[in-house]
Parts: C-alpha cells; sequence; structure tokens
C-alpha cells in the first residue's frame, strides 16, 4: 500500500480514481449502460455528470435509468429506487435489456482474464475442493455474453492476468476470431481492460490482448511484469489522459466516504 | 371490519419450518440485499434441517449462514457472495472443507429456470453461457444445459432446465390471511420463483385486510392462489433490507463478515444471534433503537 500512497501524492489522485475515470470515458454519450457493484456505479454515474448526460444505466436486480443521491452498496440496493425510470426484475434487465440487443456497453469485475479476454469470477484452484470459492457469474456471463461492448475493470496482478484460467465463467474471444460466432454468441465482446496501471484492447486480426496506454507514474515494463502471458506491445504505446479537475472533483462527490475509492489519505 | 371471505392460510415460523422435510428442495426469494428471507433462514438452522437444496440467482448472508449452519449442502446459483463487502466467509470454507457443492448457472440462467418451472415446460432457451465452462463442467446436475441447434433458425442456443422445486418461500411487504402478497420495488427473480414451486411460503412484514389488497388487485404481484401458507414476519430480512421498510445494517454486516471469517467466530455468531434467540429473541437483540435508526424514510424507502 506504500507504493500506492506514494503514487498517489505525487500524482494527486490514487489509482482507484484513474481506473473510474477511465470507465467513465468508455461510456458515450446517449448509450444505455449495464453496471454492477463498485467502480462501474461510479464510472457511470461520472459519465453522466460529465460528457455523457443521455447515457442510461440498468442494475440487474431490476432498476432502469435511476438517479440516486446516496451511493448504492448493492444493484439490489433501495438507493436505485430513487427517482429511477422503473424497478422491474432480473428478466427484465438480464433477458429483456441484455439479450434483447438493448446494452450498448456493460461493466463487469474479473479475478483472472486470459489473453482473449476470457474471465473467471468462480473459482481459484481445484473445480471440486477451491481454494477460494468466488462469487459465481451473477450477471457476469450474461453481460459479456450479449452487451455490444464490454469493459473489464480490475486490479492489475501477474495472478490475475494468466495463461490457463482456473475456471472459464464468461466468455471473451474464447480462441480466437471467429470463436464467438462459432459458439452462438451475438455481441462484441470485450472491448477495453481498465487496470490500475494501464488500458488494454484487443487486436482486431488475433483478437488477443494488446496494450492500449499506460497510466500516468506507470510503465510498459511495469505491465509486462505483472501479466503471465506473452501482452501484445504496440512500437508507441501512449499514456492515458489524467483525471481532469473536473472528472475528480465530480468523482470524489460521488464517494464522498470513500467506500469504493478508499479513504483519503 | 370483516375479513373478506377467503381461507386463512396464517401459521407461524416454527410451523412454516415444520412443513420443510430434510433433503427437500427450495427456491430461495429475495434478490441479493432486498428482501431475503433471513428469519426462514435462522428458524431451519434452530431445528435442524439438513441436507437442503436451495434455488436462487444471487443471495448474501442468508445463503452464508444456511452453508456455515450444515443446513444446505447443495446451491443451484449464480451469485454467492457478499457484493461491497467481499467474499461469503462461510461458504468459502465450505467449499474448501468439500461439504459444499455449488452448481454455478447464470443469473439470467436462473431466472429463466424458474420462469421455465412456473409455465409447466421441461426447458427454456437463452443465448447466453454459450462457449464456457457454465455448459461443459456441472457438479451433481448431469443434465445441467445443453446446446442446440435452433430448429426454427439453425442458431446455437443453450436450453437449461427448468425448475421446480418442492418449496418457494418469498420475503414480502405484504400479504392477506389468503396469501395475495404485494411486493414494493424491484422483484427480482421472485414473481417466476413464487410460481415455480410445488408448495410457496409466503413470509410477509405486514398482514394485511384483504380489503385492502382486492381494493389494488393490480398491485398483487403473487396471488394467493399460489400460496399455501403466510407467516407475518416483521423485520424478517435483517441484517438486509426490505424497500419500504429498513435499510440494510451496515454495521452488523460487516461484523458478521469480520467475525465469521473464522470457525470459532462463527459459532460465536451462530450461538449468540440465531441458536440462544427465538424469532422474537431475536427482534429484541436488533433493539429499538437500531430499528428506529434503519426504518425506511418517507419518500426514499430506505
Amino acid at each position: 500500500m506504500n507504493k500506492e500512497s506514494a503514487r498517489k501524492n505525487s500524482l494527486r489522485y490514487s489509482p482507484l480514481e484513474m481506473m473510474a475515470i477511465c470507465g467513465a470515458r468508455a461510456i458515450k454519450d446517449g448509450e444505455m449502460v449495464f453496471a454492477g457493484t463498485g467502480l462501474p456505479m461510479l464510472s457511470a454515474a461520472l459519465a453522466q455528470k460529465t460528457h455523457a448526460p443521455r447515457a442510461k444505466a440498468a442494475y440487474e436486480g431490476g432498476f432502469i435509468d435511476p438517479r440516486n443521491v446516496d451511493l448504492a452498496f448493492s444493484v439490489a440496493d433501495s438507493r436505485l429506487h430513487y427517482r429511477a425510470a422503473a424497478a422491474i426484475g432480473l428478466i427484465e434487465t438480464l433477458g429483456v435489456l441484455l439479450q434483447g440487443g438493448r446494452i450498448d456497453v456493460g461493466f463487469v469485475g474479473a479475478a483472472q482474464i486470459d489473453e482473449y479476454g476470457n474471465i473467471n469470477t468462480t473459482l481459484i484452484g481445484d473445480f471440486e475442493r477451491p481454494t477460494v470459492r468466488l462469487p459465481g457469474s451473477g450477471g457476469g456471463n450474461d453481460i459479456v455474453s450479449c452487451a455490444k461492448r464490454v469493459v473489464v475493470i480490475m486490479t492489475h496482478d501477474k495472478r490475475k492476468f494468466v495463461k490457463k484460467l482456473d475456471y472459464f465463467t464468461s466468455p471473451g474471444f474464447i480462441d480466437g476470431p471467429g470463436a464467438r460466432e462459432r459458439e452462438g454468441l451475438k455481441a462484441g465482446g470485450p472491448a477495453v481492460v481498465i487496470t490500475d496501471l494501464c488500458q488494454m484492447d484487443f487486436d482486431e486480426k488475433t483478437k488477443r490482448i494488446r496494450l492500449k496506454s499506460v497510466h500516468p507514474g506507470a510503465t510498459v515494463q511495469q505491465v509486462l511484469d505483472n501479466v503471465s502471458f506473452d501482452l501484445m506491445v504496440p512500437e508507441q504505446v501512449p499514456t492515458t489522459s489524467p483525471p481532469t479537475e473536473e472528472e475528480l472533483a465530480v468523482l470524489r462527490s460521488l464517494d464522498p466516504q470513500g467506500i469504493y475509492l478508499g479513504k483519503a489519505e | 371490519m370483516n375479513e373478506a371471505e377467503g381461507e386463512d392460510k396464517l401459521i407461524t415460523l416454527e410451523e412454516a419450518i415444520g412443513k420443510v422435510q430434510d433433503g427437500a428442495h427450495l427456491f430461495w426469494g429475495g434478490f441479493g440485499v432486498q428482501r431475503p428471507p433471513m428469519a426462514f433462514a435462522h428458524e431451519l438452522v434452530r431445528q435442524r434441517k439438513r441436507n437442503l437444496t436451495l434455488y436462487t440467482c444471487g443471495s448474501e448472508i442468508d445463503f452464508d449462514i444456511l452453508a456455515g449452519a450444515g443446513v444446505a449442502a447443495r446451491f443451484e446459483v449464480a451469485y454467492f457472495a457478499l457484493e461491497v463487502h467481499g467474499l461469503a466467509p462461510n461458504l468459502r470454507r465450505r467449499a474448501k472443507e468439500g461439504l459444499v457443492e455449488i452448481e454455478d448457472y447464470s443469473n439470467l440462467a436462473m431466472a429463466m429456470r424458474f420462469l421455465g418451472g412456473a409455465l409447466g415446460v421441461p426447458f427454456m432457451p437463452i443465448r447466453t453461457m454459450l462457449g464456457t465452462d457454465l455448459v461443459r463442467r456441472y457438479r451433481f446436475r448431469k443434465d445441467k444445459a445443453k446446446v442446440i441447434d435452433c430448429p426454427f433458425t439453425g442458431e446455437k442456443v443453450c436450453l437449461v432446465p427448468s425448475a421446480n422445486p418442492e418449496f418457494s418461500v418469498i420475503h414480502v411487504q405484504r400479504a392477506d390471511r389468503e396469501g395475495n402478497c404485494q411486493i414494493d420495488g424491484i422483484k427480482g427473480e421472485d414473481v417466476e420463483g413464487a410460481r415455480a414451486g410445488k408448495k410457496v411460503i409466503v413470509l410477509a412484514e405486514q398482514i394485511v385486510n384483504s380489503e385492502m389488497t382486492r381494493s389494488h388487485p393490480d398491485l398483487t404481484a403473487i396471488p394467493g392462489i399460489y400460496v399455501d401458507h403466510v407467516v407475518e414476519c416483521p423485520w424478517g430480512s435483517y441484517p438486509m433490507m426490505v424497500y419500504n421498510c429498513y435499510d440494510y445494517d451496515v454495521e452488523h454486516i460487516r461484523m458478521y463478515v469480520q467475525q465469521c471469517k473464522t470457525e470459532e467466530g462463527w459459532r460465536k455468531y451462530l450461538q449468540e444471534w440465531i441458536l440462544d434467540v427465538d424469532y422474537k429473541g431475536f427482534l429484541k437483540k436488533i433493539g429499538v433503537d437500531r430499528m428506529l435508526k434503519l426504518r425506511a424514510r418517507p419518500g426514499y424507502g430506505y
């Protein structure tokens, strides 16, 4: 945590804040967003309050386009009722909205991700007797299968960027070009992976994960040291645009207690 | 004020649990922090029920208690953790010990399995889970899911088996004695789940006169014709939330997560909050101060 707090002091914002802001920037105005608990909730709200005022969010419990004034702890939180356009149920959000092809951008997290953007959120270790039992798919598989574009937000760690998943929960590009289509998946798959060090996207030809930009203060080598597969690195790797004053101010106002962003130093 | 004519299905929580035999399969209502049948979970533990199989989309502390106490051995589920509060501490331990088995589906898959069960068809098609371990690997349900070519379009679809558990257990804001239920706010997968079970047990924050339900039939989410038993159960989802009734108790949830990281801590929680009290004792233990603090504010519902 020392390294993290040092970076935070020198940059005047934290890696988690950078991640939430990158998430918001991945949302275009007017888009329909499917968000989960945590940073994606902040990304969606930040986008709405800055560059994407006409973006709308849905949460799997059944909430459509909430205007909550208090930060929610859950996708089923009563806080999301506040001035929402509708409060229905899972078949509405995951079935009609997502599977029905009405979600532009979906957010998910990952405990492990491989070089084709496939995701594990189910277990670490042995299938019969897992070392760590994780939450499971939840709506994650549904989001990654059906959203037109998927944003993955996760912290960067060598043990998370793996050659082989312990369990294959949600489909990225599976094993390369044409694989999603072969399996019957209709929508686009992962578009960007946002970590505390960098952003990654996917090579159009090979569908393999590729470094897109490194965050201010991080280096390409640092990223490479924290992945367990051969990451594609373009010749020129730009630096992620640092947060603007406005982005930071709005973001912090959304989570004043630091529930998702961490406590202020 | 005469109760409109109709069957009186009201029984006590203890009586309701008495109807559930060891080894039974149950649809479990609520979604995550919203309206979980927590009081029902506690009473299952007190009456030492064993080998239950539970079906739901996503559950949190209620499931963790049932996994910890050895009440449920099998879960057909999409999500089992505590969101912002982390992983489910008892589940994590019991899974490592090999004492619980999870059959993993996605949330949409589980919701569709309940809809299929409610509709009386053997399976439902979905366009998720395709190409992943969710269709390839199973723990105990050999016929977990199948991928076929659609007979109409030739496209690949995933079929998931409909679920018709022996019981459906749902916690709602209001029900009358005939079992007509009103649910405020999101309904998760409870509308389908309540119709999938062979017997339906409803727990309600309030028992209302059927004048009230029958004067607004459009507000009935679950008609009494599907319901077998009704239990009055105020604060029955504590420490989680019920929209328009009360908020979650973040302090209690954090205490639970922290304490249950060790088996000893869990044993202590089990004794203090579940075994040493009955339902009314549990309410007393929450205490008036906390209840007044967590009571929903008008206009917000939390």
